[in-house]
Order: C-alpha cells, then structure tokens, then sequence
C-alpha cells in the first residue's frame, strides 16, 4: 500500500502486478515476495475495498502472461483516505516537537504584507486570499509543534526511571529546542503581537470579508453576475446589504459560514501572541512551561548524581525496609527495626520525688553502694493498697429522724393551739377598747402587737378609723382613733404596752360559720346600730 | 543591679533551654504546625546551642528548619523491643503487616507529587506490595475488605503523627467505610529526613534481621585514640539520654573502662542540659528524673495497670531480697542485702528467674483482694494473663526486669522502691490506712518492696 502512495506522490495512477513487484524489491521490503503471494495480498486489498482492480488490456508478450489474470491496480478513494490516516498516525506518533523557527519569520513577514495591504483601499482579494491562508498554514504548524513539545516534556516523575544514556539524549534534545525555538518566540514574538495589535477590528472584518467573498465564489460557481459586483466592495455596509439579500443563496451562506471560520482563524492567531487580562497567550503559556522544565532537569541530575556517588535511591531503601520488617522473624524483632531504623522514639527515665532528691542532696550516698541499700523512693501505702492516691469516700449511713420528726411534730402542735388560743382571746368579734384587753399573754400579744402594726400602717392621716385584714386575710381589723384618748396600760410578761385608747374590733375571717359577725363592711359608724361603744366619735 | 539582671537572663534562658531539649528528647521530630509548636519555636531559638551540644556529646544531628525541627536519634543498642510504632487511637503496636505497609506508603509517597489521595496511595501501595520477595514473606495487600483499609489508615495516621502528610480535606474514617477519600499534601522536608542512620538499607546485603540491623546502626570504631574516646562518649551519652537504667554489666570492658574514669563529667554534662540527676549505684546509673514528663511509661502509676504493675514489682523485689540472705555462723540474719556500705566489693548476685505462671496465679489470687479497685474486666478468669503481661511490658520498658524463656528475672534496679511510712490519723474508729497491719508483720521478707518501711534491715554500719 505503501508503493501505491508513493507512486500517487509521483502522479502515477495505476500498477500493475509487475511494476509493483518490482517496485517493492527495489525498495528492499522483506526480502523475495513470489508471484503468488503478491497475487493473493492484491486480490485481499481488492475485497477489502482499498484497491480497484481493473482489467488489463494491453499488449503481452507471452502465452503465460496472456492467461494470467491481468488487473490493472488503483487505490480507492477508501483506500487512499485509510494510507494517509496511517500515515498521519505514524507521523504524530513519531514527531518530536520537530524545530519550527522559521514558521516565526514567515508570519512575521506575512503580516507585515498584510499590513500593507490593508492600507490600499482596494486590495487584491487574490493576494490577500493567499497571505491569510499562509498565515492560518503557518500558525497551524506553530500551534501542532506547540503541542508536541509540551507532550514530550516528559513528567519529572518517570525521568527518575531513566537511566543516564536516555536521560542524556532528552537533555540534548530538549536544550536543543529552546536555544532555538524559544528564542526566537521571544525576540520575533513580540514584532509579531506589536503587528497584531496594529491592526484595528474594522480593518480586519474588511479584510476577511474580502476573502470570504472569494471562497464563497468558489464555493458556488456559476451564480448571478449580477451579485459578481458585490464582491468587491468589501466594506461593511456591503455585506449587511448582501445579507439582506435572498437567504437561501447558497453563496450566502457559504459567505457567512466562510467569515465565521475566518474570524475563528483571526481570533486564534491574536490569542496565539496577545495576552489578554485572565488569558495568558498561548506563547506566555509555552515560555513558562519551557522555564520550568529546567529546574525539573536540573533535580534530575542531581538524583542521578546521588546514585552515582553511592547514596542509594530513597523509595528502594524503603522498600528494602519493608521486605525486611516481613522476613523479620517475630514482633520484638520488628520494634527492634523500627527503633534503629526510623529513630522515632522518646526518652524514657525514672522518676525522682521531691523529699528524696532533699535528703540525697543533705545525705549524699557514695557511687558504690548498691541501689539495695541506698535510701529509697517511696511509694505512698494507699497507692500500694488501693491504686489510686485519692481517697474513696465512704457512702453516707442513713440516720434514723424518726425522734427529729416527732419532735418537730409536737413543736408544730403547740404552736397551732399557742395560735388558735391568741386568736380566740382577741378575736371576738367585738369591738373592744384597748384598755380593757386588760393583760394579754406572749402569744396573744405578739397577734396583737401584729395586727395593731397592720392597721396602723394603712390608717390614713385624715382618717380615724382603719379597716384593713392580715396579710393571710385570716383576721379583720377595724381600729378607731377615740377623740380624747386616755393613755392605757396592757400588761404583758414582757413588760407593759401603754399606748393612746382606741377601739379595737377582731374578726376572724375564716370561720363564717362563726356566730360573729361574718362580713366587714367599710360602714360608717353611724351604720351600726347594736354596739355602744362606737358612738363615742364626733 | 546588671549582674542580677544578667543571673535572671542566664537562668531565663537555661531554663528555656532546658524545656527545649526535653521537648526534643521526648518527641525526636517537632513541627512547626502541630500541637507542640511552642516548643518547636523555642527549639528554633536554642538550634545553635543544641545544635552543637549534640554533635559534640552524642553524635546525633540536629535539622531544623522552617517546618520541621528533627533529632536524628541513633538508637545506641539494638535489642529494645519497647519502643514499637503505635497505633495513633488504641495504642496498641504494630502487627507486621502495618509495618509493611508503612514502608511500601513512604516508598510511594517519594515518588509521587507534591499532593495526594489516599485512594491514590492505596493504589500506589497495591502495586508496591505485588512483588514477589513480599509474596514469598508471607505479606499480601490486595486492597480487599475493611481489615486491609483498616491497617492502611493506620498507617496513614502514623505519617500524619510524624507530619509526612498533611491533611486537607476529606476524612480517613470515611474511607475506611468506603463512603469518601481524603486529599493530603506531602512534606518532602520531613519526608527526607524520617530515616535515621546515615547508611540506606538498600545498600546492606545480609540475610539475618539481626546482620541487617546491626550493618544498618553500624559505626565502625575509628582507629585513632582521641576519636574513639570521642565515639565512646557518644554511645554512652546515647544510653544516659535515652534509657532509664544503665547497667554496667551490659557494658563491654572498653566501655566500662571509659565510663568508670569519666563517669563524673558525663553525667554532668547531661543534667546540666536536661534538668536528669544522676543516680549512680554500684550496679548502674540511672538518670532520674525530678519533674517527671520525660517519660512514656512512669513508674508508681495509678489506675489497674499501674497497680498491677507495683504489685508485681514488690513481689519480684522481695525475690530480689531472698537471694540475698546472708547468714553468719550463729544462724541469724547478718546482713540482708549484698554489697552495702562502702568499701566492700559488689558481688553479683543473680536471682532465680520467676516463671510467668507463678506471677499469674499471684495476680489472680490478688484479684480477688483488690476487687473493688481495679477495673471490672480485670475479674473475668483469664484476664490476669493481660495484666501480667501489660505489667511485665512496662517493668520491662523501665529496665527494672528481665523476661526471657526461663522467666522474669528482676533487675537491681527495682530495689530503690520502697513503701513510705503510713500517716495514721487517729479517728474514733479505724486507723485510715491499710498499709499499717502489713506493715506489722512480723516477717519484713514480704512486707512492701522487700524491705520494711519502718526497719531497716542489713545496715551494716
């Protein structure tokens, strides 16, 4: 298949079986093929659609040949799209980042031309046709080494694997390719990005629009002359008023179709050399990967240097380590390797208590006496004897309150009846001058001394007479200022309560049952009726 | 007045010295991110001083930088099993595969970028772990199941302790449910810096675990005589620093010579820098601490381990006591205890080993007795087998006794235990404490820690 390619490279289009025996010996391809088997590979590709077999009619000259089956070979479109897929496969796979600094100058040069052009009002559409596709050739050669340099910069990672020759042989090849191509990005690269920023937006839509005009002619021939002139003027306004034009000519839309692909093509190229803010060109892109691929090889003569003077490989003393903690014979032996290996352990020492480092320092022991009988540390007994320096505590017992409790009990009683008995001894119900309460005992005087405070405390100033309950609203309490009080005397065991006369009336309020008036009323006094007593008031 | 102010600075400043070096001593690798950055901070401050103290007196480096403060300890001997990796939740040590893992994770981590997945790293693990040497040991990791996940997070949580990896988002547990990942970053300083003995184990060529170590921690004696004066004094000081107790009889004779005549100014030299008094006896020297924080495991505890463990520790020291009964011609107890008082040669006198069985049917006896004060799961049958063995760990730890196949032998060094004197206060009932009627007996060979608190036996002067 590989004589069919060479031979269409030499516009040659069809072979026959001799012409490519002949020219496969000449080539030197594995050794003698015989007639039969070159028949039977050419019958294969036949069948397989690769070539086209076409009957020989020329002229022969012997009786041999003449029965043979002469075909006359082609290679079919399938065919010849399968060779040069192949071909473009063995070419990827085997490039290199092939030196490509003179694609730097010829785009140099070609935008310098186009500048020119631009600058006529009227260009040549075939001239510029041609420089923008050498442009667009160019850059698409520079961007496919690019890209195979990068991919052959190998990763730090597998270098360590290679051994000297091959790592030599990169470094040769990869100082080789920035001397010269990087280089020359730099010094070119920059004439290239000051061109490109030299030309403004509307200068570069004319000038593709031209092109696109072109191609779209080629791409419809035999289209209206009348359109024809439309091509030419290029501008703007003339395209707009193309495009207003019919929508299905096919023209327009190869022209529309043409100029979105140009604009991709010019777009591509300016961010090939123009950085913008947040995308670093593809050049910028291309010198910091390249920076960076000399610290990596310098690391790597240096872990190449390191074997060379003995100081084995790390990752192989670590698994040398391993393969020996397994072959290790038990655990002990294993912390054994581990401690004299990774040296990660800590101190460890005897403790020493305050009172005998004290009594060591007043009473030094001598270097030869034995730890037997040298003063000792000492243990405190309760850890010897419980584990623990703290104490437990123990449970409380339960205590028997039985005694407590009867005893508050009686407490609690003689207080209700010391209460109850007051209560009755004032409580009557009746309103009763202070003076003749006469004498009244401890208890019944403190319900006394308590209930003159509470009436007392709400008597108003203009008022003479308070009506006002306890504070548990268990009593009631009416007390009335006399007009011209004697001074009055009660006796108590605590002394003697003297104090101006007035009239005192109790009730107690939580018995209704009582035969004592129930209810209190703020009355007048002039509202009752039954006590005598109470008209002693102005 | 300056010269006060200059004392205070000076003691200031040895005083944060001082802090500095325990916080080193008791967690070799400080962070600048991590709960102890104060003393990271001070760390960084004394870097210089410490820095140089160190190389001069131990040999050990010191790095620090702006993240990591780290001592590189080399382990002075290589037979102290009392030091594992623990898990960071349950304290429980690593089982072989954890260990394993750790070291194929770390292998992955070097390789890798400067962040991670853990469901990367397990990946990454995976395939580490699928060669053949660790097949054949006997160690597969297929990724299969919560166990394995498990130990992988146990693993991942040790490298977040010693602050390889740095935690930024998700969560372990999650993955363990399998329910989520965690993403992390990976310190390649601390990273850098994990392994301590200058030699890599890659270059050691030996079959025996016990070759392997000893080649691995190996520092060949220089020939000239200063320097091996020079690299016995490192070793010694490692053992001071690191050890509770050093016994002279696990010296060698070069050693022992060594630190017989410099004895004074080793131990000197560390209690000036760590605050440690030096306790030397006739059998070792033990560098004692007075503050008591510079230790894992402490010696009284409180709580049921630490009761067993004192409990165990009197039984053994009165065996300790027994062996050593000397009697003179009449039959009476002349002197107990061997060596006392100076002037008289130290005459070693190796007790009987006491089988394993015999402590754990004292421990079940005692079960009962202390039934209201230990734990409840301490009186299920069975479970004085933990206790003993939890107990006989930490003696062992502290290098207060020996465990080996014939049984627990207790070392001199348990014998500086004693039982204080009980305070009795007379209230109207009991006397408050129980220690009071033991102490009465009339046998002081099995009152507290060998010796009565209140008699003392065999002094000789």
């Amino acid at each position: 298949m590989g004589e069919f390619v060479a031979a269409k490279r030499r516009f040659v289009v069809h072979l026959r079986g001799e012409d490519l025996k002949e020219a496969l010996s000449q080539s030197g391809a594995s050794g003698y093929v015989s007639e039969d088997a070159l028949a039977e590979a050419l019958g294969r590709l036949v069948e397989w659609g690769n070539l086209r077999a076409d009957p020989d009619t020329s002229r022969v000259t012997t009786v041999e040949d003449f029965h043979r089956a002469r075909f006359l070979y082609q290679l079919t479109h399938a065919g010849e799209a399968a060779e040069r897929a192949l071909g473009v496969y063995e070419e990827q796979l085997g490039k290199r980042g092939a030196l490509q600094a003179v694609a730097l100058a010829d785009i140099a040069t070609q935008l310098r031309a186009l500048r020119e052009l631009a600058a006529q009002t009227d260009p040549d559409p075939a001239r510029l046709g041609l420089l923008l596709r050498g442009l667009v050739d160019r850059s698409e050669d520079l961007a496919d080494n690019a890209q195979a340099f990068m991919g052959s910069l190998r990763r730090t990672i597998e270098l360590h694997d290679a051994d000297v020759d091959a790592f030599r042989a990169y470094k040769d090849q990869l100082v080789n390719y920035l001397e010269r191509f990087i280089a020359d990005l730099l010094t070119v690269g920059t004439e290239i990005s000051r061109l490109l920023k030299g030309f403004e937006d509307a200068e570069v839509t004319r000038l593709l629009s031209i092109v696109a005009r072109r191609d779209a002619e080629d791409a419809a021939p035999g289209a209206t002359a009348a359109r024809g002139d439309a091509s030419g003027s290029g501008d703007e306004n003339g395209s707009r008023a193309d495009s207003l034009a019919d929508e299905s000519d096919p023209r327009e839309v190869a022209y529309r179709a043409g100029m979105v692909t140009w604009r991709e093509r010019w777009q591509g190229l300016r961010q090939w050399f123009l950085s913008e803010p947040g995308h670093p060109s593809q050049a910028k892109l291309l010198r910091s990967r390249a920076r960076q691929a000399i610290p990596d090889l310098l690391a790597v003569v240096a872990t190449l240097n390191e074997r060379r003077s003995g100081r084995s490989d790390r990752s192989a003393d670590f698994r040398t380590l391993a393969l020996w903690f397994a072959e290790a014979p038990d655990d002990d032996a294993r912390h054994r390797l581990w401690r004299g290996a990774f040296g990660q352990y800590g101190s460890r020492h005897l403790v020493l208590d305050s009172d005998t480092r004290t009594a060591r320092e007043e009473q030094p022991v001598a270097p030869s006496t034995s730890w037997r009988d040298a003063p000792p540390l000492r243990i405190s007994p309760r850890l010897r004897r419980t584990g623990s320096y703290e104490r437990r505590g123990r449970a409380n017992r339960i205590t028997d309150r039985e005694e407590a409790r009867r005893l508050l009990g009686r407490l609690a009683a003689q207080q209700s009846e010391q209460t109850a008995a007051a209560r009755a001894r004032l409580a009557t119900g009746q309103p009763t001058k202070l003076g003749e309460l006469g004498e009244l005992d401890t208890g019944a005087f403190g319900l006394f001394l308590s209930l003159l405070g509470d009436a007392l405390a709400s008597r108003r100033p203009d008022r003479r007479e308070v009506l006002t309950t306890t504070v548990d609203g268990t009593l009631g309490v009416r007390l009335l200022a006399l007009a011209d009080a004697a001074l009055v005397e009660i006796r108590t065991p605590a002394g003697i309560f003297r104090g101006p006369d007035h009239v005192i009336e109790i009730t107690d309020l939580s018995q209704p049952a009582n035969g004592s008036r129930p209810v209190m009323s703020d009355a007048r006094p002039t509202g009752r009726s039954e006590d005598s007593a109470e008209v002693a008031l102005t | 007045m300056t010269h006060a102010l200059d004392s205070a600075l000076e003691g200031a400043r040895e005083a944060n010295l001082r802090r500095a070096v325990r916080a080193l001593l008791r967690r070799p690798l400080l962070r600048a991110g991590g709960p102890q950055a104060e003393e990271f901070r001070l760390v960084r401050r004394y870097a210089v001083d410490l820095r140089s103290w160190f190389d001069a007196n131990t040999g050990w480096r010191l790095i620090v930088d702006s993240e990591v403060a780290r001592l590189v300890k080399l382990a002075p001997t290589t037979d102290d099993p009392t030091h594992p990796a623990r898990d960071q939740r349950s304290r429980v040590p690593f089982s072989r595969r954890r260990y394993v893992l750790t070291c194929l994770a770390l292998s992955v981590l070097e390789r890798s970028d400067a962040q991670i997945t853990l469901g990367r790293l397990a990946e990454g693990v995976r395939v580490a772990a699928a060669d053949e040497q660790l097949a054949s040991a006997g160690v597969t990791f297929t990724l299969s199941g919560r166990e394995e996940r498990g130990d992988l997070v146990a693993v991942v949580r040790l490298l977040l302790e010693l602050g390889v990896l740095g935690r930024v988002a998700g969560d372990e547990d999650a993955y363990v449910r399998d329910a989520g990942d965690a993403l992390y970053d990976v310190r390649r300083r601390v990273l850098a810096g994990v392994l301590a003995p200058s030699r890599g184990p890659s270059t050691v060529v030996a079959r025996e675990l016990d070759d392997r170590l000893a080649q691995l921690v190996a520092d060949p004696m220089p020939e000239a005589e200063d320097l091996r004066n020079r690299a016995l004094r490192h070793h010694l000081t490692r053992r001071l620093l690191d050890d509770p107790v050093l016994y002279y009889e696990e010296l060698d004779a070069e050693q022992l010579a060594y630190l017989t005549g410099q004895r004074a100014t080793l131990t000197r030299r560390v209690s000036e820098l760590t605050g440690l008094v030096a306790e030397i006896r006739a059998e070792g020297i033990a560098m004692v601490d007075p503050d008591d924080d510079l230790t894992d495991v402490r010696m009284p505890d409180t709580g049921t381990d630490g009761h067993v463990t004192l409990l165990l520790a009197e039984y053994l020291a009165g065996r300790l006591g027994e062996e050593s009964v000397v009697k003179d011609g009449n039959g009476t107890v002349a002197a107990r205890g061997v060596g006392g008082g100076p002037g008289r040669e130290v005459t070693p006198n190796r007790p009987q080993p006491v089988e394993e069985e015999q402590l754990r049917g004292f421990v079940r006896d005692l079960t009962e007795q202390h039934k209201s004060y230990w734990r409840r799961a301490a009186q299920e049958p069975g479970a004085e087998a933990l206790l003993v063995d939890t107990a006989l760990e930490r003696l062992t730890a502290l290098r207060l006794v020996r465990r080996g196949p014939a049984g627990v032998t207790p070392l001199p060094a348990l014998a500086r235990y004693a039982l204080a004197d009980p305070t009795i206060v007379e209230s109207g009932a009991q006397l408050e404490l129980a220690g009071s009627e033991q102490l009465g007996s009339a046998e002081p060979a099995t009152s507290g820690f060998g010796r009565a608190g209140q008699a003392r036996l065999g002094s000789a002067a």
